[in-house]
C-alpha cells in the first residue's frame, strides 16, 4: 500500500504542474468570478427610476387629494404620482412628449341614471401601465371608493380595519398527521432541487472529464511501453487505483479552489446586499441531500473511473480511444438525462427502477433523495448494490488492465481476454 | 546458487510458437547473452523472465524458487522500446520508478545525481524526456534500469543508438555491475559487445536455442578456417597446398581460407622455406561469423 501512496503522489505532481490543468483552472475560476458578480453588474446598469405619472386635477378634488396622499404614503418604488393643479390636458400631453412624465391619469364623471357614480379613471400614456402598477392603482382607488360610497358612515377605526389585508394560510396534511408549514417546505424543495441539479451536472461533467483523462493516460502509458516497467514494479491494482484516486484528489483540489473563489467573491461588500435580497440562507440546504449526494458522487466516480481505466488499457493507440469509450460515455449520459428530465416528476417507475441500476444510482437516487419520496431501505439497498459493483468492477477492471496493457495490435477477442484474465494475478 | 534458471520455456501467440522450449541458467555476477535474428524470440523470453507474460510451458526459477513477491524490488529492466514518460521531467519519473521499486526518494535522488554525473549529462536532471536526443534518452533509460541497485538486470538491446564513447561508458558500467554480483540478461545485435562481455550465450532461431554454452568453448568447437600470413617477400604456390581453398594477397602478406586445419602447418612451412615470416596466425571464427553461419541470413519474422 506504500506504493499506492507513491502512485497517487506522482499522479498529483505531474498533473498539477501541467499547463493544461493550470490554465483551465484559472479560466474556470474567472468565469465563476464573473458569474457571481452578474447580479451586481446588472443592478449597475439598470438604475431603475420610478415611473412618473401626472394627475390631472380639478374634477374631483377630494378623491384626487386622497389618491395623492395615499400614494405618497405607500412610497411605491416603481410608481410616482405628480400632481398637476390648474393645467390643461394639452399641457400634460406636451410633458409626455418632452419625456417629463410617462403618462397621466384623469378622473371622468360617470352618471348612471340619475345617481352619480364613482368617477371613471382614464390612463393616457405612451405605453400601457402594466399589470403590477395597475394593481397598485386600482387597489388604492378601491379603498377610496369605499370611503366615497360610505360617505362618513364609517369611523376611522372601521376604515382602518377594512384597509387591512386578509390573512390567508394553507396547511398541508402529512401522512403521519403532523402538519408542516408548506410555504417553508416549498422553499426548501426549491433549494434541494437546485442542489440536486448542481450535483448531477457536476457529476456528469467531472465524470466525463476525468474519465477521458484516465483512459488516455493509460493508453499513453501502454503505447510508450512504460507500462512494462510499471507492471514489473507495482501491482496493477495499486497502479490503477493510485491513478484514479490521484485524479480524484486533483478534481477535489480544483473544486476547493473554485469554492474559495466563489465564497471570496460573495463576501465582497457589493455582493452581500443582493444576496440578502434573494432570501438565501445556508441553513435551508438539507444536510442529508448534501451528505448522501457526496457519498453517491464518490462511489459513482470510482465505478466509472475503473471502467475508463480498463478501456484505456485495451486500446493500443490514442486515436482508437474515442470509439472505445463510447459505451461508457453513453452510460453516463443516460445517468445524466434520466434525472434531468424527471426533475418535476421524481417518483415515476423509470426513476425508481433506474435508482437500483448501479450506473444510474448516483444521479437517480440523488434525485429521489432531494425532491422525491423514498424509503430508507430503498436507499440502503441501492447504495449497497452500488458499493458491491464498485468492488466487482474495480476487480474486473484491474484484471482487464493487467491483461490489456500487454495486448498490442489487433483488438483482442473476448476469448483471449477471458483466458488471459484467468492467468494474471493482480 | 543460480540466480535464474529457465527450463523448457514455451510461449505461444495464437498458433505461432514464439519461444519453443528454451533452457539456460544465469549465475550470480554473470552477463548472459541472448542472441538471435529479428523475431527469434529474445524479447518474448525476457518478458517471461520478468513475469510480464506467463510461459505456456516450462518453468522459470529465481534463486531456486518460482516467482515470488519481492522480486520486483530486485529487478531492473531496460525495455527494447524505451519506456519513459515523454512529457515528464527526468528526475520526476526516475525517482518515481525507483520509489516503486522500494528505494527511498532521498537515496534515489543521490544515486540519480551520481549516475547523471558519471554519464556526463547532469544538465538533464530537470529536462523532459521529449527534449532529449535519442542517445540521451537511451542513457536515461539505462540509468532508470539500474538506479535502485537491482540484483537481476534485463537489458533488451542496451546499446542501440549510442556513439562509441558512450558505448564504452555503458560497457564499463555493465562490467562493474557484474563484478558487484549482479546477474545480467543481455540481448544485442552487436556481436563484438557479446564477445567482450558475455561468458555464456544462447543463439535463438525461430524460438529454438540452436547454439548454447560457453563462448570460448563454442568458438573452439567451430573449425578454424582463416590464416593470416605476413612475410617480408613473396610466397609462391599457396593455392597448390592441399586444403587451401583460396589465397589472396594483402598489403603486408596473404589472407588464406582453408578447409582443413592441418593445412596451416603446410602453409607455414612453405612460407618459411621461401622468405622470412613476420606473422602467422590461424584465426578463430568470430561470433559474427558463427552467427551468420547458424542463422544463415534467413529472416524468421
Ligand atoms: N504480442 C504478440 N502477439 C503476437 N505475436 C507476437 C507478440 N509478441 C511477439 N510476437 C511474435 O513472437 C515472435 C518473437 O518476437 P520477439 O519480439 O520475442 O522477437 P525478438 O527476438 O525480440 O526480435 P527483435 O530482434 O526484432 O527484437 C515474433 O515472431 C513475433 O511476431
Ligand atoms: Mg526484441
Amino acid at each position: 500500500m506504500r506504493n499506492l501512496g507513491t502512485v497517487i503522489g506522482f499522479t498529483l505532481r505531474t498533473k498539477m504542474m501541467t499547463k493544461a490543468f493550470i490554465v483551465t483552472t484559472i479560466i474556470l475560476a474567472l468565469i465563476m468570478t464573473i458569474g457571481v458578480n452578474v447580479p451586481y453588474l446588472i443592478s449597475l446598469f439598470s438604475k431603475d427610476e420610478p415611473m412618473k405619472i401626472g394627475l390631472l386635477q380639478g374634477n374631483y378634488p377630494v378623491i384626487e387629494q386622497s389618491l395623492e396622499k395615499s400614494m405618497a404614503e405607500q412610497k411605491n418604488k416603481d410608481l410616482m404620482l405628480l400632481s398637476y393643479p390648474n393645467t390643461t390636458e394639452d399641457q400634460l400631453k406636451k410633458d409626455i412628449e418632452a419625456g417629463k412624465i410617462d403618462g397621466y391619469l384623469k378622473l371622468e364623471k360617470q352618471v348612471e341614471g340619475t345617481t352619480e357614480q364613482f368617477p371613471k379613471v382614464i390612463y393616457t400614456g405612451t405605453d400601457s401601465l402594466g399589470m403590477s402598477k395597475e394593481n397598485v392603482l386600482t387597489s388604492t382607488l378601491t379603498l377610496l371608493k369605499t370611503k366615497w360610497v360610505a360617505k362618513g358612515a364609517l369611523s376611522e377605526e372601521q376604515f382602518r380595519q377594512l384597509n387591512e389585508p386578509i390573512s390567508f394560510e394553507s396547511v398541508k396534511l402529512q401522512a403521519n398527521g403532523e402538519s408542516k408549514d408548506p410555504e417553508k417546505e416549498d422553499a426548501n424543495k426549491g433549494i434541494s432541487m437546485m442542489v440536486v441539479m448542481v450535483l448531477i451536472v457536476l457529476f456528469f461533467m467531472t465524470n466525463q472529464m476525468t474519465g477521458n483523462m484516465i483512459a488516455s493516460e493509460v493508453t499513453q502509458e501502454k503505447s510508450s511501453r512504460i507500462m512494462e516497467i510499471l507492471i514489473t514494479s507495482v501491482s496493477p491494482l495499486a497502479q490503477m487505483f493510485g491513478k484514479i484516486i490521484g485524479m480524484f484528489l486533483l478534481g477535489l483540489i480544483q473544486i476547493v479552489v473554485f469554492l474559495v473563489v466563489v465564497l471570496a467573491n460573495l463576501m465582497l461588500p457589493h455582493n452581500i446586499e443582493p444576496l440578502k435580497e434573494m432570501n438565501f440562507d445556508i441553513s435551508m440546504i438539507d444536510p442529508a441531500v448534501i451528505g448522501l449526494g457526496l457519498l453517491l458522487y464518490v462511489l459513482g466516480y470510482f465505478l466509472y473511473a475503473t471502467l475508463y481505466a480498463a478501456v484505456g488499457s485495451i486500446v493500443s493507440r490514442t486515436e482508437d480511444l474515442g470509439q472505445a469509450i463510447m459505451p461508457i460515455a453513453l452510460l453516463s449520459m443516460v445517468a445524466f438525462y434520466i434525472p434531468i428530465f424527471s426533475i418535476s416528476a421524481p417518483n415515476t417507475m423509470l426513476v425508481k427502477v433506474a435508482s437500483y441500476i448501479p450506473f444510474f444510482t448516483p444521479t437517480t437516487m440523488l434525485l429521489r433523495i432531494g425532491v422525491g419520496d423514498y424509503a430508507w431501505w430503498e436507499l440502503v439497498v441501492s447504495i449497497a448494490l452500488l458499493l458491491v459493483s464498485v468492488l466487482l468492477f474495480g476487480y474486473l477492471s484491474a484484471k482487464i488492465y493487467r491483461t490489456g496493457v500487454l495486448m498490442y495490435g489487433k483488438r483482442p477477442s473476448w476469448k483471449e481476454i477471458r483466458k488471459a484474465m484467468k492467468a494474471y494475478k493482480i | 546458487m543460480k540466480t535464474l534458471e529457465l527450463d523448457q520455456v514455451v510461449k505461444q501467440y495464437g498458433d505461432k510458437t514464439a519461444v519453443n522450449g528454451v533452457s539456460f541458467d544465469v549465475e550470480e555476477g554473470e552477463i548472459y547473452g541472448l542472441l538471435g535474428a529479428n523475431g527469434a524470440g529474445k524479447t518474448t523470453t525476457m518478458r517471461m523472465v520478468l513475469s510480464l507474460i506467463y510461459p505456456d510451458g516450462g518453468s522459470i526459477k529465481y534463486n531456486g524458487k518460482p516467482y515470488y513477491k519481492g522480486l520486483e524490488k530486485i529487478f531492473g529492466y531496460l525495455p527494447e522500446e524505451r519506456g519513459l514518460y515523454p512529457k515528464v521531467k527526468v528526475s520526476e519519473q526516475l525517482l518515481y520508478l525507483a520509489q516503486l521499486r522500494g528505494m527511498a526518494r532521498k537515496d534515489a535522488d543521490k544515486s540519480l545525481k551520481y549516475w547523471l554525473e558519471r554519464f556526463n549529462v547532469p544538465e538533464n536532471y530537470n529536462k523532459k524526456i521529449e527534449e532529449l536526443s535519442k542517445g540521451n534518452q537511451q542513457k536515461i533509460g539505462f540509468i532508470a534500469s539500474i538506479l535502485h541497485n537491482p540484483k537481476i538486470v534485463i537489458m533488451d538491446e542496451a546499446f542501440s543508438g549510442l556513439d562509441p564513447v558512450n558505448v564504452e561508458l555503458m560497457k564499463e558500467t555493465v562490467k562493474e555491475l557484474r563484478d558487484n554480483g549482479t546477474s545480467i540478461l543481455f540481448s544485442t545485435h552487436r556481436m563484438e559487445h557479446v564477445e567482450e562481455l558475455c561468458r555464456n550465450i544462447s543463439i535463438l532461431q525461430k524460438g529454438n536455442a540452436v547454439i548454447q554454452g560457453n563462448l570460448r568453448e563454442l568458438k573452439s568447437k567451430y573449425p578454424r578456417e582463416k590464416v593470416v600470413l605476413r612475410t617480408v617477400g613473396a610466397v609462391e604456390g599457396l593455392e597448390q597446398i592441399a586444403g587451401v581453398s583460396e589465397a589472396t594477397r594483402t598489403e603486408e602478406g596473404y589472407f588464406i581460407r582453408i578447409t582443413d586445419e592441418s593445412a596451416g602447418q603446410h602453409i607455414l612451412q612453405a612460407a618459411m622455406s621461401q622468405t622470412e615470416v613476420k606473422h602467422f596466425e590461424i584465426k578463430e571464427p568470430t561470433l559474427n561469423e558463427i552467427f551468420i553461419k547458424v542463422v544463415g541470413g534467413e529472416s524468421n519474422a
